[in-house]
């Protein structure tokens, strides 16, 4: 993985300094709680309902177990014990109090991490596909583009005060496994017929309360042209971009009210860039600098292909089960890569406790040379791992509670923090989550029911993806009351999902009572329609169409609501 | 590189405050005309009387650049700090439009701007009222480099000093 620089080191202290000499002025009362909102946020600090919630970014899914270890000890030194990992692959801690923020951005730097624009309307962390540099579906890896543009975007000057926030996603596969046609700006490696790498690039995706997919802007995008081209679209949205609704505010708005107009404005302003920006020299990303960023993303050390590992003999049915879920194909022989599932019982999906983070960073110094990756199903990966070595990493994760053998299933649920310590949710999340799962914990008929993708957000800001989940949940507000509002069909644009689309909603919201009713009367209606146990849910959903689903939820729905009246 | 050089000014001693609109043009020095009233003077203001005009945040900058041997400055607007267009309008007259002429940040300006104000273009810098100039020359300073090229450093850092050096 990439290494801090001594620039780089400088670069993160110094912005650690800034924040502390603001956090002063704003504990010291010369600086306004609005202003220094705007501030904070840039680093990741975003007050909620109990204290800031920090957000902590790990670049591109990245994550070294030294890294991992300080996130262990500051859950614990400065938080209650435990963090979340997101769909946008950050770290968020829920209570940590402001006057010990700065403190955490020092212990952060010290270890090449920080809160840099995880929020605010800025560029924000940027994302990519979670098996990059292994997959042996990949095109080019995607990493030293990402950590390129995590430069490029770090305290861009132009950029600070954009309408609203913008992110970014990366798939370097013939899979996109980074969600990128629901991305401010989607990019696609891909190679031209002449074999040149470039990118395809979307723009104007988004979930929230208008769910759009991004339009492609570019099909061919030469790789050395991309912070050009980003800098363009950037321009246009940052000076066109509106800025008088918070809800109108995003680029898919904008590209949606200038239709091709968008395209052929970027393309003027790129034109302009490369003509006139450089001072003679256009501003490029050249072979020199692509070169060394990608000699940190090669093959750890000592990490080649082996032959395979002989097939094991006599291992129990779980460790089979587990191999078929968590475990994918490598790009190098004889090794593969372990999704360690962070979906178990008791708690909440993508959350952490110190002794897990820290169970997890020795899983990956045994097993894969000290890396990490973190999905944006909010699971964690270890990229590195021998065939040889798959049975007794099971044994160990199992022991330190990664190894159910879910990821992909029901209860491989994506899910936001929600209502119960966010303050721009309209219902708890995570509770529905653990109804759904407690009915859903027997493994035999949860891998019957086989592939499903089942997303849950709070409210319409979608940080749960409810919109590209095949089932969606989405928690609405109703006189003050809890409800839930049931989408089917999303997908994240991922293979087998089909194109990425928003899910279609399923009528009237639901009462947070019915919700694991509906849930299971929609598996069941699958299990009853489906053509054989091969078919799966959204292929199933797909050839029947949403009417069945409809009229099995809406039975839920009274025969729930009845003896709620009678009484 | 000389360390960022970045003109401060509180708003009640700012020499240029923009003329009223009300208020008649009779050509004269230094003044710091409205983008409406100079649209209303240009054809009648004396050639080699330099002037200032403050331009809105929401036209693009393109409609200054025939004028810009004429203007002695440009104020561009920031209605809300955090509202960042002028930021592009900045870098665009600088470093598209070569603008020699001094550029000026007005509006809702705080110290914590001061960076990216130096690196979009801007050589002057109209406080909020009641923000402490002491403040905006520790902020320009505090964060001593960056990854970008901007308004003074044409070069990315990665074509500067990764070229060069390698990494430790």
């Amino acid at each position: 993985m990439y290494q801090y620089t001594d620039f780089d080191r400088d670069f993160v202290r110094n912005r650690a300094r800034q924040f502390r000499d603001q956090l002063g002025r704003y504990l010291g009362g010369t600086l306004s709680s609005d202003d220094f909102g705007h501030m904070r946020r840039q680093n990741g600090w975003y007050v909620q309902r109990h204290a800031p919630m920090a957000r902590i970014a790990v670049p591109y899914g990245v994550l070294g177990s030294d890294q991992l270890r300080v996130l262990a000890k500051i859950a614990r030194d400065y938080d209650r014990g435990y963090g979340h990992f997101t769909t946008r692959t950050n770290i968020q801690f829920n209570w940590i109090p402001l006057e010990r923020s700065a403190d955490v951005m020092d212990e952060l730097a010290e270890v090449a991490m920080h809160g840099i624009q995880t929020c605010g309307n800025c560029i924000r962390n940027i994302t990519a596909d979670a098996f990059a540099g292994v997959a042996p579906d990949e095109i080019a890896d995607p990493r030293p583009f990402c950590e390129i543009m995590r430069q490029w975007s770090s305290l861009h000057p132009e950029f600070a005060a954009l309408p609203r926030k913008f992110k970014i996603a990366v798939n370097g596969s013939l899979e996109d496994r980074a969600a990128t046609a629901w991305y401010d700006v989607g990019l696609q490696l891909l190679r031209n017929d002449a074999g040149e790498l470039g990118f395809q690039v979307r723009a104007g995706g988004g979930m929230g309360r208008t769910p759009i997919i991004g339009t492609i802007v570019r099909e061919f995008l030469p790789w050395p042209q991309l912070l050009a081209y980003l800098e363009a679209i950037l321009r246009v949205y940052n000076e066109y971009g509106r800025r008088d609704n918070i809800w109108k505010a995003r680029i898919k708005v904008l590209v949606k009210a200038l239709g091709p107009k968008f395209a052929l404005d970027v393309e003027e302003e790129f034109a302009a860039i490369l003509a006139n920006d450089g001072d003679g020299v256009a501003p490029l990303i050249t072979q020199a600098e692509l070169d060394r960023v990608s000699s940190f993303f090669g093959s750890p050390e000592g990490v080649r292909d082996e032959s395979a590992a002989a097939p094991l003999l006599d291992v129990p049915p779980a460790f089979q089960r587990w191999a078929e879920r968590n475990v994918r194909g490598h790009r190098l022989a004889g090794h593969c890569a372990v999704t360690l599932s962070l979906k178990r019982a008791g708690q909440a999906p993508g959350d952490v406790t110190d002794l897990q983070m820290e169970a997890a960073a020795d899983l990956a110094d045994r097993y894969s040379a000290g890396e990490l990756r973190v999905t944006h199903q909010q699971n964690l990966v270890l990229p590195w791992v021998r065939e040889a070595d798959l049975h007794a990493l099971w044994l160990e994760a199992r022991a330190a509670s990664f190894a159910t053998p879910n990821i992909g299933l029901l209860t491989d649920m994506i899910c936001c923090p929600g209502g119960d310590v966010c303050s721009l949710a309209n219902a708890r999340s995570i509770p529905v989550s653990a109804h759904i799962a407690e009915r859903f914990e027997d493994l035999d008929e949860l891998h019957d029911i086989g592939d499903i993708a089942l997303n849950i957000s709070g409210c319409i800001n979608s940080c749960g993806h409810h919109h590209s989940g095949h089932i969606g949940v989405l928690g609405v507000d109703k006189d003050g009351e809890e409800w839930y509002q049931i989408t089917l069909g999303g997908s994240d644009g991922a293979a087998g999902n089909g194109p990425a689309v928003p899910g279609r909603v399923l009528g009237p919201a639901f009462r947070d009572s019915e919700v694991p009713d509906v849930i299971e009367t929609l598996i069941d209606t699958y299990l009853g329609q489906r053509s054989s146990s091969a078919e799966r849910f959204i292929d199933t959903f797909k050839r029947v169409g949403v009417d069945p689903f409809k009229q099995a939820a809406n039975g839920a729905r009274r025969a729930v609501a009845e003896p709620a009246v009678a009484a | 590189m000389s360390p960022p050089a970045l003109q401060f000014l509180t708003a009640a001693d700012d020499p240029f405050p923009v003329v009223a609109a009300e208020q008649a043009i009779l050509p004269a020095a230094d003044l710091l005309l409205g983008w409406q009233q100079w649209l209303e003077v240009r054809a009648q203001w004396p050639d080699g009387l330099r002037v200032g005009v403050a331009f809105p945040n929401d036209l693009a900058v393109g409609a200054l650049v025939p004028d810009l041997p004429r203007l002695a400055r440009i104020a561009l607007q920031f209605p809300k700090w955090t509202d960042g267009r002028a930021y592009s309008q900045g870098r665009l007259l600088r470093t598209r439009h070569r603008f020699g002429g001094e550029l000026r940040a007005i509006g809702d300006v705080i110290p914590d701007m001061a960076a990216q104000l130096y690196r979009t273009g801007f050589d002057a810098v109209v406080l909020r009222a009641g923000e402490s100039i002491d403040v905006a020359n520790r902020m320009l300073r505090l964060i001593p480099a960056f990854y970008q090229a901007d308004a003074h450093q044409r070069v990315p850092h990665f074509a500067r000093d990764n070229a060069s050096a390698a990494s430790t």
